[in-house]
């Protein structure tokens, strides 16, 4: 520092020397105590294994098996459960899409819950994908739409029921934002994230028109049994639900564990109302294809231009009435069909 | 931080204002520097303990259970079919429901259909008959509705109506569409607004502001009320 090299000359004061000290040892304390977190964190946290990681799209099939190996020994190590942890990759000639049927809808929230206990989101701070807005009747403005009804009972008369969940636009919005390429959308339509590359910068949640990403601003929490058991499902893969660490983004992937082996998304098997329909749309005999052909089919934001593969239908309104003496007389035009 | 030690150190020789800049900003420092040490650790998330929602409630079974083909069903303990009491008692000439003890629970309530042998076979009770007189089992109890419900069953057929499990993809397993009568009563097959139930407890995160429904502490009160009422596995009325 320049009071040193000038030893000799008058112009270092006792003054100005206890001033730059001071100075300099209160910048250094702060310095220190602002870096003092860094003590807290986890060193398994940050291997140089982790750190030299590649990106998704770049690893070998050896390099995955690598990662998975050591993800699934972490989750062991940390949770007590040994996981079946794989790299589920898309199939060709299948492309998913979504359907809901807004009459059946009941609002019951089953699916919001049946998504948590498939995909290991954070129960505290809880991280749900589903949102289900309960929607005055007569209208779609989304704005006026309540996911924090809480009644005695669903239906209410005067509501219809809309869940929101990711949307897997084919122009999605979310991963143009990303700086890192972090997220993209797979052959089959499914917009991924690999938490190990995201960076946390929730520009996607920002883009999202559909309000689908949800942020882990803290260390995802797991609920136990009785026996102290970790609640967790054990049935996992690298781009879905394996478990999430702070500071990344999540979403709904469409269970792509369970949908790229054949099986159906757990939010639909759990309706129980079958308000929820899923298959291969480039499939024209799948029950999505047949549903679009001939349903009422609208998507939500349509101006904004995303193309979300995510259908809301609904039937023709035949009469609802019992007595067959007021379906009778209406039956000529456009009537009981 | 180096601007000011240089501060302090090379143009204070000159008594200047930067010496008393630099003579302001060490305690700021080192306030600062006690704050981050001794200070609150981070911000206080308003997060409960993690719980779990009953496994029960989100089961993935059926709404009803249906009976086999040809139906078995529990009398006092013992399996019957229906044959086994009917060839004894002889059907009604009228074909109105005959109140006895073995379908007293039956209530009829399907609009204009209100004979038992619009559905029943009059000879056979452990199969259904269609308007045309074909008779059918149970297990094929949907052609029986379709005969009927013409829009309803093309519906089902496409997929648009009733509830499909376990597999999307034929070819990797079973595509298990749910029958009409694994969700409808046949008998009376109107659910009633789909039944009303209990709905799950909704999120607990924060709510902003009065435009979404109130302050934090108003959400923190009330979603405790939601996690001592709902989350414990005490709806047993909210499955079916």
């Amino acid at each position: 520092m320049t009071t040193e090299s000038g030893g000799a000359s008058p112009s270092v004061t006792r003054r100005s020397f206890l001033r730059g000290t001071l100075g300099a040892a209160s910048g250094l304390a702060a310095f220190a105590a602002a870096l003092s977190p860094l003590k807290d964190l986890d060193t398994e946290d940050y291997t140089l294994e982790k750190f030299l990681q590649k990106h998704y799209k770049e690893m070998t099939p050896a390099e995955m098996d690598e990662v998975l190996a050591r993800i699934r020994s972490e989750v062991e190590q940390r949770h007590g459960l040994r996981p079946d942890i794989r790299d589920v990759k898309p199939k060709d000639g299948v492309e998913f899409v979504y359907a809901l049927h807004l009459g059946r809808c009941i609002g019951c929230r089953k699916c919001v819950h049946a998504c948590v206990e498939e995909n290991n989101q954070s129960r505290s701070p809880e991280i749900q994908y589903i949102r289900v807005l309960e929607m005055p009747r007569g209208s779609v403005d989304i704005e006026r739409g309540n996911h924090h009804y809480d009644r005695p009972t669903v239906p209410d008369e005067d509501h219809y029921y809309m869940p929101i969940q990711c949307h897997q636009c084919a122009n999605p919005p979310c991963v143009k934002v990303c700086p890192v390429e972090a997220t993209w959308q797979e052959p089959d339509g499914i917009t991924v994230i690999d938490y190990d590359w995201c960076i946390g910068c929730r520009y996607c949640e920002a883009a999202c028109p559909y309000w689908a990403r949800r942020f882990n601003f803290t260390e995802p929490k797991y609920a136990r049994d009785r026996e102290g058991n970790v609640i967790m499902n054990p049935n996992m893969s690298y781009l879905s639900n394996r478990p999430r660490k702070q500071g990344v983004m999540e979403k709904c992937h469409f269970c792509l564990h369970r949908t790229r082996e054949g099986r159906m998304p757990a939010c639909l098997e759990v309706c129980p109302v079958g308000a929820r329909k899923f298959g291969n749309i480039l499939d024209p005999e799948s029950e999505v294809s047949q549903i679009l052909r001939t349903k009422h089919v609208f998507v939500l934001k349509q101006e904004v231009g995303t193309l979300p593969r995510f259908f809301y239908y609904f039937d023709e309104d035949y009469p609802r009435s019992e007595k067959i003496s007021e379906i009778l007389p209406s039956s000529e035009p456009g009537g009981a069909r | 931080m180096e601007s000011k030690i240089d501060a302090g150190g090379v143009r204070g020789r000159d008594g200047g204002a930067p010496c008393w800049a630099g003579a302001l900003v060490a305690p700021v420092f080192l306030a600062l520097a006690v704050w981050f040490l001794l200070g609150p650790d981070g911000i206080d998330l308003p997060a409960e303990e993690p719980s779990a929602i009953d496994p029960a409630l989100l089961a993935t079974t059926p709404r009803r259970e249906i009976l086999g083909d040809p139906p078995v069903i529990l009398i006092d303990g013992f399996q019957r079919t229906c044959m086994e009491c009917h060839r004894l008692f002889q059907p009604r000439e009228d074909g109105t429901s005959l109140q006895l003890m073995q379908h007293r629970h039956i209530k009829l309530d399907h609009g204009i259909n209100d004979r038992c042998r619009n559905c029943h076979h009059v000879e056979d009770r452990d199969r259904l008959v269609l308007h045309d007189g074909t008779v059918i089992g149970y297990s094929d109890v949907v052609t029986l509705c379709s005969k009927c419900h013409g829009p309803t069953f093309r519906d089902w057929q496409r997929g648009a109506h009733g509830r499909t499990n376990g597999y999307w993809d034929a070819s990797r397993g079973e595509v298990r569409r749910l029958g009409c009568t694994e969700c409808h009563d046949p008998h009376t097959p109107r659910v009633p607004a789909l039944d009303p139930m209990r709905p799950l407890p909704g999120p607990r995160a924060p709510r902003m502001g009065p435009s979404h429904g109130g302050r934090l502490e108003a959400t923190r009160a009330r979603t405790g009320t939601l996690t001592g009422r709902t989350r414990t596995p005490t709806g047993a009325s909210d499955d079916h």
